[in-house]
């Protein structure tokens, strides 16, 4: 079992081309990784380094913020032996929203990949089930993007009027 | 003289239409919809404390073809309107309707993508409840109101 700083090491010495960076704040620590090699850093943490739960698998919009690019899918790990948290970010372009799926690796995963993709319109390729998980399923748009309306898109009002 | 003469002690006349609202103002049965915190007030006003069965609506009917009176207790977001309409549908004439809070009366501080603005946009409200959310003697007091408009109404006018 590593801990969070041997595990950045360890992900650094596997992927040297494709860590783009990593922080710490509050004693949690992360890891930017491209989002190509985002399963395998995954699987990584999981089989070797001992993170073998997906506590939360969610997205983040920085719309006009200077990123370096527009969402960022943020993988929460835990281990269950040592009781570590560990991060594990990757970007993911406007013009692409796509990320492979990590329905292989946690049974978990397909829930968040679900919620993400209803809130922020992120594909997920070879996610099976990928429908609507909070929104009803015939709602138009991804109501958690920033450029989505706060008061939505008259939404609110489609639905029949009864009198007496 | 008249038709008391022909009857036993204790009977007495009136019309039909006095009797039947009578019978309908005394009870009312709710059918209550509670969804958020408005919820937790009508079941106050159902406890001893407040004893909403002063006033013949004790009997909570979770079943809406067996109720007259709907209380939309709570923020009804647009997954959960097609729900309320269609429990409303299926709740028989005469049914009446109490929007409790503002929420229910017009999405409250809901502003948002998600939240209906006022059930009265889609179903009939009688009577709305101001607050957030409103104290147990607003609930009682949306009661009886209804129940004064049962008894002013033509018995006709419902069917």
């Amino acid at each position: 079992m590593a801990t969070q700083e041997e595990s950045i090491a360890a992900v650094i010495a596997r992927f040297p081309d494709d860590v783009v960076g990593q922080g710490v704040h509050a004693g949690q620590h992360w890891v930017f990784v491209k989002r190509e090699r985002v399963i395998e850093a995954l699987q990584l943490l999981r089989d070797t380094l001992g993170y073998d739960m997906l506590m939360d698998l969610t997205a983040v919009d920085y719309l006009n913020q200077g990123a370096p690019e527009r969402f960022c899918v943020v993988y929460q790990l835990y281990s269950l032996a040592s009781n570590e948290y560990f991060r594990v970010k990757t970007w993911v372009p406007e013009g692409d929203p796509t990320v492979d799926t990590a329905s292989d690796l946690w049974k978990s995963a397909p829930w968040g990949e679900r919620e993400t993709w209803d809130m922020f319109g992120i594909t997920f390729k070879g996610n099976k089930d990928l429908r609507r998980i909070l929104m009803p399923t015939d709602y138009p748009g991804h109501p958690l993007r920033k450029d989505y309306p706060l008061k939505g898109n008259g939404e609110r009002f489609n639905f029949p009027k009864y009198s007496r | 003289m008249g038709l008391e003469s022909w009857m036993p002690e204790g009977a007495l006349t009136t019309r039909v239409d006095e009797l039947v609202k009578w019978g309908r103002k005394n009870s009312l049965w709710p059918m209550p919809f509670g969804v958020a915190c408005c919820a937790i007030e009508m079941m106050a006003t159902l406890t001893s404390r407040y004893d909403l069965s002063r006033f013949g609506s004790e009997a909570i009917r979770f079943s809406p073809r067996q109720a007259d009176l709907m209380i939309v207790s709570g923020r009804i977001s647009i997954k959960m309107m097609p729900v309320l309409a269609k429990i409303w549908e299926q709740m028989p004439e005469p049914k009446y309707c109490i929007s409790m809070g503002a929420c229910a009366s017009c999405g409250g501080i809901f502003d948002t993508y998600t939240m209906v603005q006022g059930v009265d946009n889609f179903i009939p409200v009688d009577v709305y409840i101001p607050g957030c959310p409103p104290r147990p003697e607003g609930l009682i007091d949306a009661v009886i109101k209804i129940q004064e408009m049962v008894a002013n109404e033509k018995m006709s006018k419902r069917h």
